[in-house]
């Protein structure tokens, strides 16, 4: 288990009358527990030169799918900008914390809640054929035999550049990398986007038993920088 | 002018296979100078005592206020590591701060009642919580009740 610890300080001797000073210090852990958070992004250097003109392009620096939802995750940015005009503007999803000015820096808890992953599951049916075909997402999946079973696992082998894959042969479940509306899946028994080519004639299906819309998640971080030349973002998640 | 500077020391010794050891200062600014902010609500020391959502700072009603630069201290001060309370802005959960935690955030508040920042606890048996903004927001305080006028007056 690992120990890390955040202190904050604040002081000034004329904000008040009197003069403030204060410190708290906290070990991070994980939700409802003491154990210590074990898992980071490490600590991460992202430069913003987005060019054209305002309102300029956000990045997302953290997914909700990046950490567990409702964990006792933590954000950490800092505006590495000397220019004292320059900021960032942080949103969690659509609604928008505040600025961060040059020099600033902010440390919060994240809850990440998520959306839904679309999913779906393809069966290969019927009879398939050496040279058989199937595309999706942009990866060609060629059968290497008349083995159904095969097929499948030739499938699931495939590196999908927006969807993992498990297995029950001959049936292949897809889920998509993170949750948003990707628009493939439109009900339970179709997708959208693939292709069968069926070079011999062997009445190959690659039927669709089951699919979950995806949900967009309504928690990832959006930056957006307040000048088109360069900025840099320090910034470090600490999850669960 | 005030200064006020805020540090972040964030440290292990075993999160990686070497030390961890981030420490930053920087000084509270009004938006885009270098004159500091000179307005606090003063660090509040609140026992909870309900599960009821509450505003921690008053409502801010002067839409000017979104471009400002105020930042705002929030801590748990429960010692029960199961107990946390809920940091929402506006429609959008924040995070838990669970007990001992703390947040620091830059706080640039749209308009009244859109972008509030508000505390849920998570049990009504009683925590202890501390918050602070230190900004320079125009018109933060509500209306006396005195001079409102109202339909059946």
């Amino acid at each position: 288990m690992a120990t890390t610890t955040a202190t904050i300080s604040l002081a000034s001797p004329d904000l008040l009358t009197n003069s403030l000073a204060f410190s708290t210090a906290s070990t991070l852990t994980q939700a409802g527990n003491s154990t210590g958070l074990v898992t980071t992004t490490g600590l991460a250097r992202t430069n913003f030169t987005v060019g054209g003109t305002s309102p300029f392009a956000s990045k997302v620096i953290y997914r909700a799918n990046d950490a567990t939802s409702n964990g006792a995750n933590k954000v950490y940015l800092k505006n590495l900008s000397t220019t004292a005009s320059e900021y960032f503007t942080i949103f969690i999803d659509q609604e928008e914390m505040g600025r961060l000015y040059a020099g600033d820096w902010a440390f919060f808890p994240w809850s990440a809640v998520d959306g839904t992953e679309e999913t779906f599951t393809v069966t290969v049916g019927g009879t398939v054929a050496a040279g058989d075909s199937w595309d999706f997402d942009g990866i060609t999946t060629t059968s290497a035999d008349a083995n159904l079973n095969n097929f499948a696992a030739a499938i699931h082998a495939q590196n999908f550049p927006n969807w993992t894959t498990s297995i029950s042969a001959p049936a292949v479940t897809f889920t998509a990398r993170k949750a948003y509306a990707a628009g493939v899946v439109t009900s339970s028994t179709a997708i959208t986007g693939d292709t069968i080519t069926d070079l011999s004639g062997s009445d190959l299906t690659m039927g669709i038993t089951s699919g979950v819309v995806g949900t967009r998640s309504e928690a990832d971080i959006i930056v957006v920088p307040s000048v088109a030349t360069t900025m840099d973002l320090e910034h470090m998640l600490l999850y669960q | 002018m005030a200064t006020t500077t805020n540090t972040l020391l964030l440290e292990s010794t075993d999160l990686f296979d070497d030390s961890l050891s981030i420490s930053n200062t920087s000084t509270c600014y009004k938006a885009g100078t270098t004159t500091g902010l000179d307005q606090t609500t003063g660090l509040t020391r609140l026992y909870a005592t309900s599960v009821t959502q509450f505003d921690p700072f008053p409502a801010v009603k002067d839409a000017t206020n979104r471009v400002k630069n105020g930042k705002v201290y929030i801590a748990n001060l429960s010692e029960d590591e199961t107990e946390f309370i809920t940091v929402s802005i506006g429609d959008a959960v924040i995070g838990k701060l669970y007990a001992g935690d703390f947040l620091w955030m830059p706080y640039s508040p749209k308009a009244s009642l859109s972008s509030d920042i508000e505390i849920t606890p998570s049990v009504a048996t009683g925590m202890f919580i501390e918050f602070m903004a230190i900004h320079d927001f125009a018109n933060i305080y509500p209306d006396s009740i005195d001079t409102r006028v109202y339909p059946d007056a």
